[in-house]
């Protein structure tokens, strides 16, 4: 299995040379040919990486442990549902992975490439086929997933146990894939550059490849974020982590161009700035890779941490000097071919979201290098986490959501003073009734009445033009879903737009509620005793173990009751004057109203190979509020010591996952009318519809 | 079209509006502004405190989480030690400052605002403030091409009224000719229903 696997790689790298030299050569000499073999030689290659994975993920189904790799990631205790995917586990079958997926991506959106792309074509198949080069170098040359072991060991070492988690069929191949998609976007508008076809013939392509790879990043950091909430006792889901942080990046940059790509394809503007978008999206994506791989930062996931580090950066640092050298060449025949008329106007906004974005991006970078450039700089070490994006990161951020509802609701080219008074009244009055009632009703803390204040008026200004739309339509006959399902079809781009704008909605409520209505109690109890925090209780009845050979694990079996806080005002008294919020009861006895809602049980596994602990919290969750229960330690003397938080809204997290790939596929559904409908209405008074 | 006394037409639509929508605006913040910011948030307890505390501080044996996220036993210890500081009546400075005394500044979680660490929060500002700014700069300069396009075709075409215009300016009659096409909208409805 092992020399099949390692064959194929030599034979795809082999084949992805001959890709870019033939697609090159057999379009400078015209020897079409000499193209047509080359672009074939493109879908080989994704063939090979098919079988050089399928000998890989053969070798883990088999226990195969002859493979360094496979006796590093796998062995014979471990769920036999995980084999299947343990073979992007650890480093380098994760960059095996990362090629699969490029070579199978680039082949489907070369072979479906529209016909007028012609042109540009050979350029792309070989930038495309330079960067598998690159992977295919790595993989046969530095960290073969296919070495062989001199002394096959009886059983392998084992997954690393913080993977083993419905997560990881989710997260990271959707990450991975999400990020190396990206490359699909910037390979199109190089070739195009490269070959010198200014038109917007690859609009539709990079809009379609770029949304695709967006939408699959994006849902990769949020099955993330779950994946973080439910397993890993982070207590969170989002720890502004350098490894979090890189793939964000990408992702923001990248959401920056799916905004402004629709107005360089409504009104022929900013063609020169979504070509830099794309470039920096794909530069930082290779940052990414670099950082994962061996950067010079503290991660918590160090899963693929490797010393693959020099080789990526100088791989990164090729990809920015090409895609820039590229871009500044050719810039000049990038020019609009329209120019803005107002500032209150849609691509207005849209450019500043852009910036914004951009701002967030670049922020966030700065927040990840400064550790390095403290440590160079004055050799004093610095740690900067979610503390410090929280606050430097928050403010822009509430600021996008405020554009998201003014964007939209602005008109392309220029708004009239009547027309911002006829569209932005009520949305504002239901933002400022929202927060004089939330303050009405005594809830605490500005900063997130305020968010929740914006958050009404976004989704209020969606919800006047979808009740606009939809009434009209129903007028004249349609019933109301079908005339809501009417007008949303009848503009794909913009309405799956208003849904994932309010999935992004939903997850600011979520991550509002948690940052800062967030309540915690740490406490070791005794089996019988309880802990009261708000209108909890949560008793702990027993305790479980179990020993199997790879870990040892134990749980805890805990009530959760929601109680009357009358019935313990002396207790809540007392702990009151201690500081707390809550407090730990020896006598779990009921109290009157004590009502028995749930039972949890949190679970806690030592893996002694690892030296490693995996927690699984206790979690309770409802659409107001999870109650949420981290098993620190299970101690010698019976207790255990847990951490109890109250996360208000976390629900909402979640649910924003949905909505977000709903209106992804809503905004990506082919759709021909408005394809064929750029905005050149004319302003008013202007003699010339188009100069 | 557009009248050779530009500043008549100038004078009584465009501005009034724009301040109007300005002021709203202004307003707008202002009520919100002070919508929050009169109340009083409820002094938090000290268990609050604590747990703010663990949030900032790192773990100094696991990467990159801090004592609050982390399951070790010394982020155990750690967290008990915030709490016993803070119930002795120190700070949150004092107690930063007591971990920053024992590990060094990379136990905090987030740079402390002051010396070298500001350049860590001073940059994020700058970077919004160009960002922003440069923004706005493209915008305006797309502005003025689109201006400079339209003035152009309308020269081409034979449409005296921008030749006009231009006596008008090199005459003192108005001081800007660039000025003239602001208020050319008002009447425009939107297409934001489609």
């Amino acid at each position: 299995m092992a020399d099949l696997g390692a064959m194929a790689l030599l034979l795809g790298m082999a084949l992805s040379i001959y890709a870019a030299v033939g697609a090159i050569v057999g379009e400078k000499i015209g020897m079409a040919e000499l193209a047509v073999s080359a672009r074939r030689a493109l879908y080989m290659t994704a063939l090979t990486v098919l079988a050089a994975s399928g000998a890989l993920v053969n070798a883990f189904v088999n226990n195969d442990f002859s493979i360094k790799y496979v006796a590093d990631h796998s062995n014979t205790l471990m769920d036999r549902a995980f084999v299947w995917v343990a073979f992007y586990a650890g480093n380098e079958g994760s960059l095996l992975y990362i090629l699969l997926v490029l070579s199978i991506i680039s082949a489907i959106s070369i072979r479906f490439a529209p016909r007028r792309l012609a042109r540009s074509l050979p350029w792309t198949i070989a930038i495309l086929s330079v960067i598998q080069l690159f992977y295919f170098g790595v993989l046969i040359f530095v960290a073969s997933p296919f070495e062989l072991l001199d002394i096959v060991p009886l059983d392998g070492r084992g997954i690393n146990p913080l993977l083993t988690h419905p997560g990881m069929f989710s997260h990271p191949p959707l990450l991975m894939g999400g990020l190396i998609g990206i490359t699909i976007p910037f390979a199109f508008v190089s070739g195009a550059l490269i070959a010198g076809t200014y038109g917007d013939d690859w609009i539709d392509v990079a809009r379609v490849s770029g949304i695709i790879a967006w939408g699959v990043l994006g849902a990769g950091l949020l099955l993330g974020a779950w994946w973080a909430y439910t397993i890993l006792g982070w207590g969170g889901y989002w720890s502004w982590d350098p490894i979090e942080n890189v793939a964000l990046m990408p992702w923001l940059v990248m959401t920056a161009f799916i905004h402004s790509i629709m107005v360089q394809k409504r009104r022929g503007m900013f063609r020169m700035w979504n070509v830099a978008l794309l470039n920096i999206a794909f530069v930082l994506a290779q940052l990414g890779m670099f950082i994962n791989r061996g950067g010079p930062v503290v991660s918590v996931h160090s899963f693929a941490a490797s010393t693959l580090g020099i080789i990526f950066l100088i791989f990164m640092l090729s990809s920015l000097v090409f895609a820039f050298a590229l871009f500044l060449w050719r810039m000049p025949k990038l020019k609009s071919d329209r120019a803005m008329d107002s500032f209150m106007s849609r691509e207005a906004s849209c450019l500043i979201n852009n910036f914004l974005f951009l701002a967030v991006m670049a922020v966030t970078l700065w927040g990840v290098l400064f550790p390095v450039f403290s440590d160079m700089a004055r050799d004093i070490s610095v740690s900067v986490s979610a503390p410090y994006f929280n606050r430097v990161n928050g403010p822009v951020l509430l600021i996008i959501v405020i554009l998201m509802g003014v964007g939209p609701l602005l008109p392309w080219r220029k708004a009239s003073a009547r027309s911002l008074k006829q569209w932005f009244v009520w949305p504002t009055v239901v933002g400022v009734v929202t927060i004089v009632a939330l303050v009405a009703i005594g809830v605490q803390r500005p900063v997130a009445i305020f968010s929740f204040g914006v958050i009404a008026f976004v989704a209020s200004a969606i919800g006047e033009e979808w009740w606009r739309g939809t009434a009209a339509r129903h007028r004249s006959g349609d019933n109301w879903f079908t005339a809501w399902w009417r007008l949303v079809n009848g503009n794909r781009p913009r309405h799956g737009g208003y849904i994932v704008h309010i999935s992004i909605l939903i997850l600011g409520l979520g991550i509002i509620g948690t940052n800062f209505y967030q309540q915690r109690m740490d406490e070791a109890l005794y089996v019988g005793e309880s802990l009261v925090l708000d209108n909890y209780r949560i008793e702990y009845i027993d305790r479980g173990s179990s020993e199997r050979p790879d870990r040892i694990a134990q749980w805890a079996e805990m009530s959760v009751y929601r109680i009357d806080p009358a019935d313990y005002a002396q207790e809540f008294e007392t702990a009151r004057a201690r500081g707390s919020s809550g407090f730990k009861l020896e006598d779990s006895s009921a109290r009157p109203n004590d009502e028995l809602i749930d039972q949890i049980e949190p679970w806690h596994g030592f893996y002694v190979d690892f030296n490693m602990a995996s927690v699984r919290s206790g979690i309770r969750s409802t659409i107001v509020e999870d109650l949420y229960v981290i098993p620190r330690d299970f101690l010698t003397d019976g207790r255990v010591s847990i951490a109890v938080s109250i996360n208000p809204l976390a629900w909402w997290l979640w649910t924003s996952g949905p909505f977000f790939l709903i209106g992804t596929m809503i905004a990506l559904w082919p759709q021909a009318s408005v394809e064929r409908r750029p905005v050149r209405k004319k302003v008013p008074d202007e003699s010339e519809g188009d100069g | 079209m557009v009248s050779r006394f530009t500043f008549v037409n100038y004078g009584s639509r465009a501005l009034p509006n724009r301040a109007k929508l300005v002021s709203l605006g202004a307003l707008f913040f202002a009520l919100i502004f002070t919508a929050t910011g009169c109340i009083r948030e409820e002094d938090i307890t000290l268990d609050q405190r604590a747990y703010q505390l663990a949030s900032e501080i790192m773990c100094p044996v696991c990467d990159g989480q801090t004592i609050d996220q982390s399951n070790a036993q010394i982020a155990t210890d750690m967290r008990l030690k915030v709490r016993e500081l803070v119930d002795s009546g120190n700070t949150n400075a004092e107690v930063r400052e007591y971990f920053v005394l024992r590990y060094g500044q990379e136990i905090l979680a987030a740079p402390e605002r002051t010396g070298f660490n500001l350049i860590a929060y001073i940059v994020p500002i700058f970077i919004v403030i160009i960002s922003v700014g440069v923004a706005l700069l493209a915008i305006r300069n797309m502005r003025r091409a689109a201006r400079r396009n339209e003035l152009e075709t309308k020269l081409a075409s034979g449409d005296l009224s921008v030749y006009l215009d231009k006596i008008d300016q090199d005459l003192g009659f108005t001081s800007d000719l660039t000025t003239e096409k602001k208020d050319q909208s008002s009447g425009q409805s939107d297409e934001a229903s489609t």
